[in-house]
């Protein structure tokens, strides 16, 4: 009962933001809703569990991400954050049959027809029943599928050593095309500088 | 009839925020008489108990202070964004309120039912995530005033907070790998068992980066250029009065109390010290609550070395603040995790000749690192230009 109600509040806040950050013409008002919308997805990770990823999407989207569009909008000379502008809205039409497909795409593996049309050895969500099922097979409580009881669930220490075992080629390429697009980004930061200092008198 | 998971939350939070208040006022006094105390000068002195004349070291000035700050004009510059000037407070409070949450404090009265938000997983990580929100209420507080200096303050913090923050992290992984956990309860525990980190060379160097960046993140001096008083009148909370300003006053304290404890947890052993003993994997105290005292006094001793800091040292300048966190302390942090990364190696072999072999190879290596990038940066910082005086 107290996850229902901490559900339709959160998913309340999170549809409200996102609304608003559609809507609002004040683009540091529409930063901030977006943020909230960030915040009520975080609260929804929570109440599934997935404490590391509610952390992250404070820690990346709220902390991170919203820095970068404040500062962004900082920098745009031509935008002082805080003017009215009518923006043209041609095309809305198309972004509201894109958005209508993105959604039915997300909703197509839940679907009933789906799920019976499926054939069952290549159900992705075998996973997960074998897991919420004990001892259908030998695989439930060894290493691989870890037992996902109250004491001995270590969601974060799970991920960590599938982030350092098998998907740390991955972790690593990753990181290699951050710090290039970092490097890439001081670079073109400093291209534009770059002559001024020459130019000014001592 | 209140539900039972209501109890069992607002009996482990509701404490913290109470002390936390108390301890806010009391820690106003301090500042203000150990500021005094540097200058040469006595600090509050008048406010004690009403109608009479019994000073008590002026330990009525906090009581004083927040009357006269709830009974002050509020004052809303006439082009500012009203409802973001209103928000900005209540944002910078909001979360360091609820990190404290995620400090490892068992108190007397939290029994087995209680909800423990220090027990979550990822209890460290949470901390960091949610302490970062502070700079949105600093950005907040500098766009809505409508005021240029405001702006620049609010500017300012952002660009020191994000900088800052790096080193801040990178200090506190060192203890989530040697503990092999996020975990803040198991963090302090592992120490209580072993050692404190402050007693090994990574862990020195790692506390001593933790609590210069903690000063810059919550813009105490001598990193407090987001509200540089010479410069920028004050800053990002310029055109704030009264209530507002108080709850801006009241979130930085709380924010310095939250990166103390975290400071505590992490490298000074959490609750141990005399009287507090392991008995099974299990903490004991002599008396209840005493876990509890040492952690709050250790938390003190921190504040007390930021009062002192502040009394001591003069507000560096924009390009030495920047220069110092990406210069010196980036590369020491990340060096710093290399060598807890080869000590860990090493202390697994349970060899104590190695092990006090990786000491002072360490202990060398980060004194010849710090010291190498003091020379290389020497000399980098500009001579002061005036460009409008002379």
């Amino acid at each position: 009962m107290n996850e229902v109600i901490a559900f339709w509040i959160l998913s309340a806040v999170a549809v409200l933001g996102a609304l608003v950050a559609v809507r609002k013409r004040n683009l540091i008002h529409g930063v901030f809703a977006l943020l909230v919308f960030f915040a009520g997805l975080s609260g929804l990770f929570l109440l599934l569990l997935a404490e590391f990823i509610a952390a992250v999407q404070v820690l990346v989207y709220i902390g991170a991400v919203g820095i970068l569009l404040l500062f962004a909008i900082m920098l745009t000379e031509r935008v002082a954050g805080d003017d009215d502008r009518r923006m043209t809205s041609r095309g809305w039409l198309w972004g509201l049959v894109a958005a209508a497909a993105v959604f039915v795409l997300l909703l197509l593996p839940l679907s009933p027809v789906q799920q019976l049309s499926m054939p069952k050895a290549q159900d992705p969500s075998e996973f997960l029943t074998q897991i919420s099922d004990p001892g259908s097979d030998g695989k439930f409580g060894t290493e691989e599928y870890p037992k996902f009881g109250k004491d001995d669930r270590k969601p974060v220490e799970q991920l960590g050593r599938k982030l350092m075992d098998p998907y740390v080629v991955t972790l690593e390429v990753l990181a290699l095309l951050l710090t290039a697009a970092l490097i890439g980004a001081v670079t073109a930061a400093q291209s534009v500088r770059m002559p001024k200092e020459e130019d000014s008198p001592e | 009839m209140i539900p039972e998971l209501l109890i069992n939350i607002l009996i482990t939070t509701v404490p913290l925020m109470l002390i936390f208040a108390t301890l806010f006022a009391f820690t106003t006094w301090l500042e203000r008489k150990a500021l005094a105390r540097i200058q040469n000068r006595i600090g509050p002195n008048k406010v004690g108990i009403p109608c009479t004349r019994i000073g008590l070291f002026g330990l009525g000035q906090p009581a004083a202070d927040g009357i006269k700050m709830i009974f002050k004009e509020n004052i809303v510059p006439r082009g500012a964004d009203r409802l973001f000037h209103l928000l900005a407070p209540i944002l910078a409070l909001i979360p360091a309120m609820l990190v404290l949450c995620f400090l490892p404090l068992d108190f007397p009265w939290v029994n087995e039912d209680s909800v423990k938000a220090y027990l979550l997983d990822g209890a460290v990580i949470f901390f960091f995530a949610i302490t970062g929100l502070n700079t949105l209420a600093v950005f907040m507080a500098g766009w809505a005033s409508r005021n240029k200096y405001s702006l620049l303050g609010g500017m300012r913090a952002v660009a020191q907070m994000v900088s800052y923050e790096i080193p801040l992290v990178l200090s506190a992984v060192i203890v989530v790998m040697m503990v092999g956990s996020l975990n803040a309860a198991e963090i302090a525990g592992v120490q209580m068992r072993e050692n404190w980190f402050v007693f090994s060379p990574w862990g020195f160097a790692a506390f001593v980066i933790f609590f210069i960046a903690a000063l810059a993140e919550t813009n105490r001096s001598p990193f407090d250029l987001p509200e540089a008083e010479s410069e920028i009148i004050a800053g990002y909370f310029t055109e704030y009065s009264g209530f507002k300003f108080a709850l801006f006053f009241l979130g930085e304290y709380i924010a310095m109390f939250a990166i103390s404890g975290l400071a505590v947890t992490l490298f000074l052993g959490g609750g141990d010290g005399p009287g507090v003993t392991l008995d099974q994997g299990l903490p004991t105290e002599a008396f209840p609550g005493l876990a509890v005292i040492w952690f709050l006094m250790k938390i003190f001793a921190l504040i007390a070395m930021m009062i002192w800091l502040r009394g001591t040292l003069p507000r560096l300048r924009v390009d030495q603040l920047m220069g110092f966190a990406w210069k010196f302390m980036l590369p020491l942090s990340i060096l710093n995790i290399l060598v807890a990364g080869f000590a860990w190696h090493a202390e697994r072999l349970g060899n104590t000749y190695i092990t006090v072999t990786t000491w002072v190879i360490s202990l060398a290596i980060l004194y010849g690192a710090a010291s190498g990038l003091n020379q290389l940066n020497r000399g980098k910082v500009r001579p002061r230009e005036y460009k409008y005086a002379e």
